[in-house]
């Protein structure tokens, strides 16, 4: 039954997934070409491993790894601080590149993408392997960036295949193949399904995808969640989840977090640390025109171990000084005063449209509207004059040292050579290639 | 109210919020209107939308938003309004370049690089000059490239000749690189930038 297709039909729909290999080295491989063929990290700023090269990889460098165990597995590695800038601008360039040939790109992640290639094939006279191989070659000759693809006609088997080969890999799964692709591939490998449910469904003697795809609907309805089932349809190339093109415009939540060097045990400094993220969750969410309605808080130690705590609020909002009381209960609940702490967080969640508001009978409704006033004279001002221009006192304490002191407080070297013009805050929206010449 | 100045304070708005989408890349929210045309009530800028959505100048989605139509695309616009003739400023500048579009030909493909050294002296680029360089295109004859000779990188002329080519500065203090083993083009010089002040 193993050599049996799954499906008769080779190409119902053609969707196309595309992720960048080790894409925040790469791009700094792109821009330096000296780091080429060279161990190259990213996150030296966070002190473990942002994104690791391929040849950082081949040396046994992992994702997360802390960059003193880095030095142990691979002394001769380079370390270099996150320019997420450049990274941010080559991702925009990548979706660009994609949109020459379909306008269904789906911008799923900063290096990932799904795109829907039905029907293109006449269009590029040439088959969906073509195109597909056309879109690897100008994204790595336009960009210098090199990325690998899977090509299918689910969203579920396309992800299988950009993961089947890696890096600058090319898989095509057309449905009369589906099965041989999943054949080896342990259920938990596929997109969706967690260490849990692949727990689960190996009690029922599901190890591998295919086999998870040969069972009968019966036994999916039974057993499983909506989630799975539409997993299980996708793996039999039927197609439910579609390409979503619009451009990300409401958020389920929005978080901001940031590491410090180093930790601090200074409640003042750790607690300003926290009303700058919340500062600068509440700035996106006024830029987007949606309210909170909960905030969840949370602290890390220098021993890595996290605590939150969420709280509900009376009515949405996405002013700081709306927020600042329940910011300050929520520290004063998760802090220790004998632990030192490297990261603060906090999250805007239960988010809703700004204009929905609703006011509850306790409100003061002149303090509110002089509120909104002056936070729009506030964006008003960061607009003209770059962000923190004015800001909350409480954050204020951030400002006594660097986010990061000493080696890990290197910064871009894009943010410090500038062209005449540029400055700190705004520079050319433009990669610069570092070659001397 | 004569008419001719009530379509002209009609167009005014128009144009106030098709310069808000065009600045900001997204249309104003009520308030956002009530401020830019000084409208005292949401109702008056409810009004508004209305009539400019019955004139399919912008419409509305599922959940009340504003989405631009025509007044994405202002020439279309003119036609719409109802009196008066269209200014011929407005209808020339439609069909301009900006200095982006002049200086880059593939904005997905175009790098900066900032200039060190002066082999390209006499051609008009000076250390710290900000040239664009395009990358994914084949050099013609005469191009200027950014090119790495024998482990060495390089910006100079890329001259044919014959079988090879030959990479000739613009600065008579440095001489022509014949490329012994290896030659790769990063990419192409389209622009030279150079402020001032």
């Amino acid at each position: 039954m193993d050599n049996q297709s799954i499906m008769i039909h080779s190409w119902p729909r053609a969707v196309l997934h595309l992720d960048a290999d080790a894409f925040f080295a790469s791009c700094e491989q792109a821009l330096h070409p000296e780091l080429r063929g060279k161990p190259v990290v990213t996150g030296k700023e966070r002190g473990i491993v942002a994104a690791a090269s391929y040849e950082a990889k081949a040396r046994g460098v992992k994702r997360g790894m802390s960059l003193y165990e880095v030095r142990r597995v691979c002394p001769e590695i380079i370390v270099l601080p996150s320019d997420y800038e450049t990274y941010s601008l080559f991702s925009l360039r990548m979706f660009g590149i994609l949109r020459r040939f379909s306008p269904d790109v789906e911008e799923y992640s900063i290096d990932e993408a799904f795109v829907d290639l039905t029907g293109l094939r006449r269009h590029f006279h040439g088959s969906y392997e073509t195109i597909a191989r056309t879109i690897q070659e100008t994204v790595e000759s336009e960009l210098g960036l090199t990325v690998s693809i899977g090509l299918s006609i689910t969203k579920v088997l396309a992800k299988i295949g950009s993961r089947h080969a890696k890096p600058r890999g090319l898989t095509v799964i057309p449905g009369r193949d589906i099965h041989r692709y999943l054949q080896d591939l342990p259920v938990d490998k596929i997109w969706g399904i967690g260490p849990n449910t692949a727990a689960f469904l190996r009690k029922f003697g599901v190890a591998t995808a295919l086999q998870f795809a040969r069972k009968d609907e019966r036994f999916i309805a039974s057993h499983l969640s909506k989630p799975y089932r539409e997993i299980w349809h996708e793996l039999n190339g039927r197609s439910v989840y579609p390409v979503v093109t619009d451009a990300k415009t409401s958020y389920q939540s929005i978080s901001k977090a940031k590491t410090f060097t180093p930790p601090s045990r200074d409640a003042t400094f750790v607690f300003a640390q926290l009303a700058k993220n919340l500062e600068n969750a509440c700035i996106k969410a006024r830029r987007y025109h949606i309210a909170a309605t909960r905030l969840i808080v949370f602290l890390r130690t220098q021993e890595f171990r996290n605590t939150g705590v969420e709280i509900t609020l009376s009515r949405p909002t996405s002013y700081p000084a709306d927020l600042f009381r329940a910011l300050r209960e929520g520290f004063q609940y998760l802090y220790e005063p004998r632990s030192s702490y490297r990261q603060t967080g906090v999250v805007l969640a239960g988010l809703v449209p700004e204009r929905e508001t609703q006011y509850t009978l306790f409100d003061d409704h002149a303090k509110i509207d002089k509120m909104s006033r002056i936070y729009r004279a506030i964006d008003t001002l960061s607009e003209k004059f770059g962000k923190y221009m004015v800001h909350h006192a409480a954050s204020l304490p951030t400002k006594r040292q660097a986010q990061h002191e000493g080696e890990r407080g290197d910064i871009p070297a894009r943010t410090e050579d500038l062209f005449k013009g540029e400055n700190r805050r705004q520079r050319l929206g433009i990669p610069v290639l570092n070659i001397g010449v | 109210m004569p008419v001719s100045e009530k379509s002209d304070a009609l167009r005014e708005r128009i144009r106030t919020i098709a310069a808000f989408y065009h600045r900001k890349g997204r249309m104003p929210s009520f308030s956002e209107i009530a401020e830019m045309t000084g409208m005292r009530s949401k109702n008056a800028v409810y009004k508004l939308v209305n009539r400019l959505e019955r004139m399919k100048v912008l419409e509305r989605d599922e959940k009340g938003r504003l989405i631009a139509s025509s007044i994405a695309a202002p020439v279309k616009l003119l036609g719409t309004v109802e009196a008066g003739f269209p200014s011929p400023a407005e209808e020339e500048l439609v069909d301009t370049l900006s200095l982006d579009d002049l200086l880059i030909n593939n904005p997905d493909a175009t790098f900066l690089l900032k200039v060190s050294g002066d082999s390209m002296s006499e051609a008009g680029i000076l250390p710290g000059d900000m040239v664009l360089v395009e990358r994914g295109v084949e050099p013609k004859n005469g191009d200027i490239v950014i090119a790495e000779v024998d482990g060495e990188w390089t910006m100079k002329y890329i001259k044919k000749r014959g079988e090879g080519v030959v990479l000739v500065p613009a600065n008579s203090r440095y001489q022509p690189i014949r490329p012994k083993k290896e030659l790769t083009i990063a990419g192409v010089v389209t622009a030279v930038v150079r402020k001032y002040r």
